[in-house]
C-alpha cells in the first residue's frame, strides 16, 4: 500500500488520444473488403405492412444484398427483466424482430436492411424499396393508452399493459394513514421524455471468418459481454466462444447504448450471409427515434402529514411508457429502479405506488442516466417543497424533521425501508446543513423578498436525494427477475517485469476508468501508475463482465480488481517470506516492498513478480506466475445521497428563467479522483437541469417525433448554467472494500426537482399559487402560469 | 399542420373554378408542382419538388378533387410520398363571388406529415405554407393577367 494516488486529481491518462483526436470509435474501424448497412424504417407510428417489393432496389449498382423481415423476421431482441402482474401473471412480453415483417408499432421501425458498397448506394438502394402501408391509428400516451378503445400496439396485449405492478406497505393501511392526516398535498405531473443524445452516434461492424468459424462484432456499447450473451443465447443461437464483442472507445452512452439493440444481429447475420464485413452507423436523426428513450411517466401522487408536519403516507398512481417493445432493462426501470427509492430520505412510515406499464406507438424506452431514481427523486422531492408551500412552513425545516437520522452502517445498522431496500450509511442532515450554509439561507430570503417588487422574482428549491447505486447483488435482483447476475470480474495479470495489465468487466465511456482504475492499482502495488495498463471492452482479452451502468464501475468492478489485488499481494508474501527465509505472518507489504517486520531486509514487487516467473527459488507446493481473475458481487446496493439547491431568477414579463446558483452537496463515499467525481456531477447537473429546463421528445398525435433534430431538441449549452458551487460529504460505503459509492448519476438525480422547486417557489413569491408547470419549464409555460 | 390562406383575384368564380380544374393551370400556379395529370375523374397523378430549408425532395402521389361543387367549393386530398417523408392533406377550397369580377378564393385544411419532413419541425413548415400559400396566389394572379 502506498497513498501517493487515491483522492488525488490525477489528470486523466484517455485524454492524450481523446483531445488530440485520436480516440478509437467503431466508424473508425475499417476492416478490408468492408461493405455498409443502411435501414429502411417505417415514416408511420403504426402502420401494417402489405406489400415489400424490393426488386428495383436489388438491381440497383452496388447493392450486395437486401434484407426484410421475410428472412430475419423469426428472429428477435429479448427483454432482461422479468416483472409479473400484481395477480402473480407473468409480463406481455411481445416479440421485437430484428426487421418487421407485418405490422411497424413506432416511427423508425426497422423494416429492410440494404448491405451496398458504400453507405450512399446503400441509402439510395433503400429509396427504391417499395412499401405499401395501411396506416393505423396510433396512440402515444401511457395514461390514455389503457383506456376502452385505445388502438392496440400489440393485438394480444389487452389495453396494451405490459403488466401492473405494486410496492410498499398494503394500500388499506397507506390509505388509512392517509385519512388520518392533517394535510395531504396532491400533485399530479407528467415526467417528461428525454432523448438520450450521446455524442457518439450508435455504430456496429458486423465481422465473420470462415477460416476460424468466428464471429467478431465492434459496437459502441456500455457492456461487451453481455451483448455477446444476450446476442449468442437469446437471439441468434450462435456458440459464444466462436463470437467476439468489441466495444472500442464509446463516445457517451447515458444508458441508451446498455441494450442489445436489433442493428447488432443484424451486421453479424448479414456479414456472415455475404462473407465481407458490414457496417451500420446511425445517423442523428436515427438516434432520435430508435436510441431508447428515457423517463415518460404520468403520476398522480399524495403525501399526507401529521398536524407537527411529520409525514404519515405516500401514496402514487403512475403510468410508465415502455414504447411499442420492450428494451432490455425497460421493465426494471420504473418498478425495481423506481418504486424502491420512494422512501427518499424521509421516516414516511406508510408507502404505496401503484404502477402501470404500458405499450404505446413509441420509442422504446429504458434506463437513461438515473433510470427511474430520477423519476422518484423528482416525485418526492417536488412534494416536499410544494408541501411547504402549501402548509406555510420551510422547506428545509420540514426536511430536517422528517430525515432518518444519522447511521454508519458499521456500528448501528443499515436503514430498512418501507420499499425492500436497506440503505447502507447515510448522514442527511449533513449534506442539507452545509448547502444551507453555502447558499446563505436568511440572506436569500431577504433578497427574495426584496425581488418580489420587481420584474425579476427569485426562487430558491431543494432537493435532497437518494439514490441505490453499485448495481447489484446477484442474489437479490435473481428474486426480482433480474435475467442476469450483476457481479463484475477483475484480473489482474503482473508481468515477468512487474509491470501491471489490469483487464475489467467495467467499459468506460467518458468515466475515466483508465485513470482512476489505475490510482487504485498503483497505490494497493505502490508502483508508479504508468506501470499499470488497464484493458477493458474485448470479450477475447478480458475474462467476462457486467459493464458499464448504475454508478457501478468503482463499487462493483473496482471491488473486483481489489479483491484480485489482495490475492497478489498474498502470493508475493508468500514468496518474498520464501526468498527473504522468514515466516509469511513477518513480511508486511509497504510502498511496493516486502519487508521483513522490524529489518531492514527487503524486496521490491519488480523483484517478486520476476521470481514468480522464473522460478527457479521458489516455494514448493506454489503455482509459479502472478495473475489472479476475481468476481465480485456486491452484498447490496450503495447509496450516494445529497442536497440540490437552485437558484432561479424569473421574468414576471417573459416567464424566462434563469439558474443564478447551483449548489451540489453531494456524498458518493470515498473519492478516488476528486477531479473525475466533479466532472461526472457537472455532466450529471447539466443533464438534470437540461430536463427541468430545455430537454423532451414531443410527438404529434400521430406519433410522429415533431423535434427530432437539433434544430429543434433544446440541448443545454455552456452558457445556459451558472458555475456550479459543489462540495462533498464523505460517509464510506461499510461493505465494499473502497468504500466507495458511485458518482456517475448523481448530478441528474438530485438536480430537476431543485429547479422545478425554485421556479414555482419564485411564482408562490408572488402570490401565483401554482402547484405544477409542466417540465422543460419553457418561458411559455412559465408565463402563462404566472396568468392563470 | 394548419393551413389556410384568403385571396381575392381579378375573375369572375366560373372562370377561376375552370382554370383550378385544369391540370396544366393548376401545376402551373401551384409551387413546386411540375405536373399533374388526369387519371381519372377527380384524380390526378401529382409530381411535385419542393425544398424546405435544409430538406429537398421530390414528391409523387395522388390529388383528388373530391364534393365539387360548380363554382363553390370542392375539396382537394393530396397523399404525396417522398423519400424524406410522405404528406396527407385534407384542404377545403371556397369560392365567393364578390362582385362579377372579383373571385374570394379561399382554403383552410390540414397536413399531416411523416418521415423526416414532420421531424424538421412544424416551425419551419408553417413558415415555408405561408411563403407557399403567397406564391400560390401571385402565381394565379399572374396567370390571369397572361390569360
Amino acid at each position: 500500500m502506498s497513498n501517493k494516488f487515491i483522492g488525488k486529481s490525477v489528470k486523466r491518462v484517455e485524454d492524450k488520444r481523446f483531445i488530440t483526436g485520436r480516440g478509437r470509435y467503431t466508424d473508425d474501424i475499417v476492416l478490408p473488403g468492408m461493405t455498409y448497412a443502411y435501414i429502411l424504417r417505417s415514416p408511420y407510428a403504426h402502420a401494417r405492412i402489405k406489400s415489400i417489393d424490393t426488386s428495383a432496389a436489388e438491381a440497383m449498382e452496388g447493392v450486395v444484398t437486401i434484407m426484410t423481415g421475410e428472412e430475419v423476421g423469426h428472429y428477435g431482441v429479448p427483454c432482461g427483466w422479468q416483472v409479473n402482474f400484481k395477480n402473480g401473471d407473468t409480463m406481455k412480453e411481445p416479440p421485437h424482430p430484428l426487421l418487421v415483417k407485418d405490422k411497424v408499432r413506432h416511427v423508425g421501425d426497422a423494416v429492410a436492411m440494404v448491405v451496398a458498397e458504400s453507405r450512399e448506394l446503400a441509402q439510395d438502394a433503400a429509396e427504391a424499396i417499395i412499401i405499401d402501408y395501411e396506416v393505423l391509428p396510433a396512440v402515444i400516451d401511457a395514461s390514455k393508452a389503457v383506456e376502452e378503445g385505445a388502438p392496440l400496439v400489440h393485438e394480444d396485449v389487452p389495453n396494451n399493459i405490459c403488466f401492473d405492478w405494486e410496492i410498499g406497505n398494503p394500500k388499506e393501511e397507506v390509505d388509512a394513514a392517509m385519512a388520518s392526516a392533517s394535510h395531504i398535498t396532491t400533485l399530479e405531473f407528467v415526467n417528461q421524455r428525454l432523448a438520450p443524445n450521446a455524442m457518439e452516434p450508435r455504430s456496429y461492424i458486423g465481422q465473420y471468418d470462415s477460416v476460424y468459424d468466428k464471429y467478431t462484432l465492434y459496437t459502441s456499447t456500455q457492456n461487451p459481454h453481455l451483448i455477446r450473451l444476450l446476442m449468442c443465447a437469446f437471439v441468434l443461437g450462435l456458440p459464444e466462444h466462436k463470437v467476439r464483442v468489441v466495444g472500442p472507445d464509446v463516445g457517451g452512452g447515458f444508458g441508451s447504448k446498455i441494450y442489445h439493440y436489433t442493428e447488432e444481429a443484424l451486421v453479424t447475420l448479414a456479414s456472415k450471409k455475404i462473407g465481407r464485413p458490414v457496417k451500420w452507423t446511425e445517423t442523428r436523426s436515427e438516434a432520435f427515434l430508435t436510441d431508447a428513450h428515457g423517463r415518460d411517466h404520468v403520476t398522480k401522487a399524495e403525501m399526507g402529514f401529521d398536524a407537527d408536519g411529520k409525514i404519515v403516507g405516500l401514496r402514487i398512481k403512475t403510468f410508465a411508457n415502455l414504447g411499442a417493445y420492450l428494451s432490455t432493462f425497460s421493465t426494471a426501470v420504473p418498478t425495481y429502479l423506481h418504486g424502491t427509492l420512494l422512501q427518499g430520505l424521509y421516516t414516511t412510515p406508510k408507502i404505496h405506488l401503484d404502477m402501470t406499464c404500458v405499450f404505446t406507438n413509441t420509442t422504446a424506452v429504458d434506463a437513461y442516466r438515473g433510470a427511474g431514481r430520477p423519476e422518484a427523486t423528482y416525485l418526492l422531492e417536488r412534494l416536499l417543497d410544494l408541501s411547504a408551500l402549501e402548509m406555510g412552513v420551510d422547506p428545509t425545516e420540514l426536511r430536517l424533521k422528517n430525515f432518518i437520522p444519522a447511521f454508519d452502517g458499521v456500528t448501528q445498522p443499515g436503514y430498512q425501508t418501507n420499499v425492500a431496500l436497506q440503505y447502507d450509511s447515510g448522514n442527511y442532515h449533513g449534506v442539507l446543513q452545509r448547502g444551507l450554509e453555502m447558499l446563505g439561507y436568511e440572506d436569500f430570503r431577504k433578497a427574495q423578498a426584496e425581488a418580489a417588487t420587481t420584474n425579476k422574482l427569485l426562487g430558491v428549491g431543494f432537493s435532497t436525494y437518494i439514490e441505490a447505486c453499485g448495481i447489484a447483488p446477484s442474489a437479490v435482483v435473481g428474486s426480482l427477475g433480474a435475467r442476469a447476475g450483476l457481479y463484475e470480474v477483475g484480473q489482474v495479470r503482473v508481468q515477468p517485469t512487474g509491470k501491471v495489465s489490469v483487464f475489467t468487466g467495467a467499459h468506460s465511456h467518458g468515466q475515466g476508468h483508465e485513470t482512476t482504475f489505475a490510482q487504485v492499482v498503483a497505490d494497493r502495488l505502490g508502483i508508479p501508475m504508468e506501470d499499470v495498463d488497464i484493458v477493458h471492452g474485448d470479450s477475447d482479452t478480458v475474462a467476462f463482465g457486467m459493464g458499464t451502468y448504475g454508478s457501478r464501475s468503482l463499487a462493483v468492478g473496482g471491488s473486483a480488481i481489489v479483491k484480485s489485488l489482495d490475492k497478489i499481494i498474498e502470493k508475493g508474501a508468500k514468496i518474498a517470506a520464501h526468498k527473504l527465509e522468514c515466516s509469511v505472518d513477518d513480511i508486511e507489504f509497504i510502498d511496493g516492498k516486502f519487508t521483513v517486520k522490524g529489518t531492514d531486509k527487503s524486496l521490491g514487487f519488480g523483484d517478486i513478480a520476476l521470481t514468480a516467473y522464473v522460478p527457479h527459488v521458489y516455494p514448493a507446493n506454489l503455482e509459479p506466475g502472478l495473475d489472479f481473475s476475481s468476481f465480485y458481487d456486491p452484498t447490496n446496493f450503495t447509496y450516494p445521497f445529497g442536497c440540490h439547491i437552485a437558484v432561479v431568477e424569473v421574468d414576471k414579463e417573459t416567464g424566462t428563467t434563469k439558474i443564478k446558483r447551483f449548489i451540489a452537496v453531494d456524498d458518493v463515499g470515498n473519492v478516488i479522483n476528486p477531479m473525475i467525481v466533479d466532472g461526472q456531477i457537472h455532466g450529471g447537473l447539466a443533464q438534470g437541469i437540461g430536463q427541468a429546463l430545455f430537454e423532451g421528445v414531443e410527438y404529434d398525435e400521430n406519433g410522429q417525433i415533431i423535434n427530432a433534430s437539433y434544430m429543434d431538441y433544446t440541448m443545454p449549452r455552456a452558457d445556459d448554467f451558472p458555475m456550479f458551487e459543489l462540495d462533498r460529504q464523505v460517509t464510506p460505503c461499510p461493505h465494499n472494500p473502497l468504500g466507495v459509492k458511485g458518482a456517475g448519476e448523481a448530478g441528474c438525480i438530485g438536480s430537476t426537482p431543485a429547479v422545478t422547486n425554485a421556479v414555482i417557489d419564485a411564482l408562490w413569491s408572488v402570490g401565483h399559487k401554482v402547484k405544477d408547470i409542466r417540465m422543460p419549464l419553457t418561458s411559455e409555460r412559465v408565463w402563462r402560469a404566472m396568468q392563470s | 399542420m394548419e393551413l389556410t390562406g384568403t385571396h381575392t383575384l381579378p375573375a369572375p368564380a366560373q372562370k377561376i373554378w375552370d382554370m383550378l380544374m385544369t391540370p396544366d393551370i393548376l401545376a402551373k400556379v401551384t409551387p413546386g408542382i411540375s405536373r399533374l395529370e388526369l387519371e381519372n375523374e377527380g384524380v390526378y397523378k401529382a409530381v411535385a419538388e419542393v425544398k424546405i430549408g435544409p430538406v429537398s425532395g421530390k414528391f409523387e402521389g395522388k390529388a383528388m378533387v373530391e364534393n365539387p361543387v360548380a363554382p363553390e367549393s370542392f375539396t382537394l386530398k393530396v397523399l404525396q410520398n417522398s423519400k424524406i417523408g410522405n404528406v396527407a392533406a385534407d384542404i377545403h377550397m371556397k369560392l365567393k363571388a364578390i362582385s362579377d369580377s372579383e373571385t374570394e378564393l379561399s382554403f383552410e385544411g390540414k397536413a399531416d406529415m411523416s418521415g423526416l419532413l414532420a421531424r424538421t419541425g412544424n416551425r419551419v413548415m408553417s413558415g415555408v405554407a405561408n411563403t407557399l400559400t403567397k406564391q400560390f396566389f401571385k402565381n394565379f394572379e399572374d396567370e390571369l393577367a397572361a390569360q
